[in-house]
């Protein structure tokens, strides 16, 4: 096989064998990696009823045929899982070195079965798979375990990993690689930490073949020269980052501000990447093979909240920011590295806090229940001490340990949580973004903005202007953004490309690669493909469509203030065209036609 | 009758501009004609946002009280009093 390795590790923690099984080349091409492959494996070994913090669950970590190629960016592979924050099927990307490190090593994936009886971690390196004791590492924090995983198998090793909110198995716990890179959301952590499995180490020595070395080459410059030709892929995300949104999301009037209950916070532009760039930044940061390098690399002075490290992003300078009615950066920064340092999805807990201070403003909660502490909207110490509760479990941090919906459930109010499936969606009000809303409450983990990122049409302008107010066209937008990323998600490149890249573009990236001749067609129908089978994992969970909604406040209560002041969210408009153009009967099911067409 | 007009950049443009400014501007101006001012005002801005031809660049964004005027009437979008005109050069994230 070309771009495939065509071998992945099957690994049981409970018995600690090790075995190494052959990728079949029809699989390959049907699901290409990643998320799709993952998301197979899942569906066909795994009861979707089962909790997902029972050892039955699987923990499967896919690599995809670009990834770890010279494509531009080419780094990303995916972690899968039923999820523990809302039961539906997890996928979560990340960038870094790791997937390409496990790739070299010889391994297109790797599934994790079972639960090992004591802490342990993974040390692969080229055909040695070991599973070693991590007794000394359970308890410390990301930072602590990457250094002391290299020190102890390899200086040049990826380590991905979680930190103690992934053993205590905080819902929403993440898995972090090369320290700042993280497979953020559903709380694939968590489930980790259901397998006492503390790290996974990777070094590889081989390589990734292509057919034709010339012609993969001049395929990847022509990639590559779109990218940089591009003026937001090339220098816009460079210079300032993904949190330069604050101000454009702000000044149209779509910035969700103090827990959803407005859409513009007049103190934004404090917290936005242009601030950002000028109090905090060291330098841009990128992942294996990137010519974008969005990332930041930053450091706080501030006494109170010094340190060092990577972020923040948007969506957490939102979650700590705006979300929470608060505008200092140095703080939301700091809550950033506390999140990176325990390995917890900033967007989940950003907006957990923001809404335990909507229970708190509104009487349902009192300080009684928040350990004596105030939690009134831009309380930037209330802010922090519940983060660090959250992360060192303690107290009310045990509470927001489990997510927004089940923290307001619990005192009897769950519409004050601002999740779809009960996941926190992110920064981008529905109410003054039609298309984000539908894609908001179709998404298959629920709430999340990098299946479907209808926000660039609709927000920035790419590639073509499309009106944020108006329903039409909305449906059959969000389906070409959701599957035209459930594919790049599965071939292994960064979702970033996509400013500069088209669907054609990444169809003939994966043909040089391997050596098919996959279309654009069959590209985006893989897509579908595996969007469909998403569906069908989370219609055999138990979901229905009647989950598939926005919180009641987006669609029954306009924005208060600002350029969106008077706008609600119009799902009802736009679902059921949803369904019709998926080709699902009116109760969200695939119809066999469906499934035929699509070979499920 | 002149008109209060408020002007916001960002990104780039602030290193152009500086970050806000308000402008008292006659009543029949449009939102071409304000850029126009400004890029005789501030000729990189009008690099920045225009080609040769004098047409706006891809992906850049105008907005007027949170409206893309590719929703309004795109340059020949009237001016009122009070209104905030926001500037943003490409930019994305997620």
């Amino acid at each position: 096989m070309y771009g495939w390795i065509g071998c992945y590790l099957r690994i049981d923690l409970g018995s600690g064998t090790v075995r190494k099984e052959s990728l079949p080349a029809e699989l390959a091409r049907k699901y290409l990696g990643g998320r799709g492959l993952g998301t197979h494996f899942m569906m066909t070994e795994v009861d979707p009823k089962i909790d997902p913090l029972d050892q039955k669950n699987k923990l499967i970590f896919a690599a995809g045929p670009l990834c770890g190629t010279n494509a531009p960016s080419a780094s990303h592979f995916d972690v899968v899982s039923k999820g523990p924050l809302n039961g539906t099927i997890a996928a979560s990307s990340s960038g870094g070195i790791f997937g390409p490190m496990l790739k070299y090593a010889g391994y297109d994936m790797i599934i994790l079965e079972g639960k090992s009886v004591k802490p342990v971690y993974l040390w692969i390196c080229d055909d040695v798979v070991e599973i070693r004791d991590a007794a000394d590492l359970w308890g410390n924090t990301v930072p602590e375990t990457t250094e002391a995983i290299r020190a102890a198998t390899d200086e040049e090793a990826s380590v991905a990993c979680i930190g103690p909110a992934g053993e205590r198995q905080v819902l929403f716990a993440n898995i972090m690689n090369e320290c700042g890179r993280a497979a953020g959301r559903s709380g694939v952590g968590a489930v980790m930490g259901s397998k006492n499995l503390k790290a996974i180490a990777v070094r590889g020595t081989g390589a990734v073949r292509v057919p034709d070395i010339k012609a993969f080459r001049d395929t990847v410059v022509r990639a590559s020269a779109k990218i940089k030709a591009n003026s937001v892929g090339g220098q816009g995300l460079r210079n300032f980052g993904t949190d330069v949104l604050v101000n454009i999301l702000n000044e149209l009037g779509g910035l969700p501000t103090r827990n959803f209950t407005d859409g513009y916070f007049p103190m934004a532009d404090k917290v936005g990447g242009e601030s950002l760039a000028k109090q905090l930044l060291i330098r841009p940061r990128g992942c294996y093979a990137c010519i974008i390098s969005c990332g930041r690399a930053t450091k706080v002075t501030n006494p109170k909240f010094a340190g060092q490290g990577e972020g923040p992003e948007y969506e957490t300078a939102w979650a700590f920011g705006p979300d929470c009615g608060i505008d200092n950066l140095d703080a939301v920064t700091k809550a950033n590295y506390i999140c990176n340092d325990y390995g917890m999805d900033t967007i989940t807990m950003g907006s957990s806090v923001a809404c335990a201070m909507n229970l708190f403003e509104d009487g349902i909660i009192t300080t009684k229940d928040t350990d004596g502490i105030a939690l009134t909207f831009g309380n930037v110490d209330a802010m922090m001490e519940m983060v660090r509760k959250t992360a060192e479990g303690e107290g009310f941090g045990k509470k927001l340990a489990l997510g927004s919906y089940r923290l307001a459930e619990s005192y009897g109010h769950p519409e004050y949580s601002m999740t779809c499936k009960k996941q926190e969606m992110p920064a981008y009000d529905p109410r003054a973004i039609q298309g984000i809303g539908l894609n908001f409450a179709t998404g298959n983990r629920g709430g999340c903005h990098v299946r479907g990122y209808t926000i660039s049409p609709e927000v920035l302008g790419q590639p073509v202007k499309m009106d944020p107010r108006v329903t039409e066209g909305k449906p059959a937008l969000d389906i070409t953004f959701q599957d035209l990323t459930a594919a790049l998600d599965s071939s292994g490149m960064c979702l970033f490309t996509t400013f500069g890249l088209g669907a054609e573009d990444l169809a003939e990236l994966l043909s040089a690669a391997t050596g098919l001749n996959i279309t654009t067609e069959e590209f985006m129908k893989i897509g579908a493909r595996i969007w469909n089978l998403e569906r069908l994992f989370n219609l055999k969970a138990g979901l229905s469509a009647a989950d598939d909604k926005l919180p009641e406040r987006l669609t029954k209560d306009p924005i208060l203030t600002g350029p969106s002041k008077g706008l609600v969210n119009r799902l009802g408009e736009m679902l059921p065209e949803y369904y019709k153009l998926r080709g699902w009967d009116a109760a969200g099911v695939p119809t066999k036609q469906t499934l035929t067409d699509l070979g499920l | 009758m002149k008109m209060k007009i408020t002007v916001r950049a960002f990104a780039d443009y602030r290193e152009i501009i500086g970050k806000e400014m308000e402008l008292l501007l006659p009543a029949e101006k449009t939102i071409g004609g304000l850029l126009a001012d400004l890029g005789d005002r501030y000729p990189n801005l009008r690099r920045e946002m225009f080609t040769p031809a004098g047409e706006l660049k891809e992906f850049i964004n105008i907005f007027i009280n949170g409206r893309n005027i590719a929703f309004l009437k795109n340059m020949a979008t009237p001016l009122s009093d009070g209104d905030i005109i926001a500037l943003f050069p490409p930019v994305a994230g997620g």
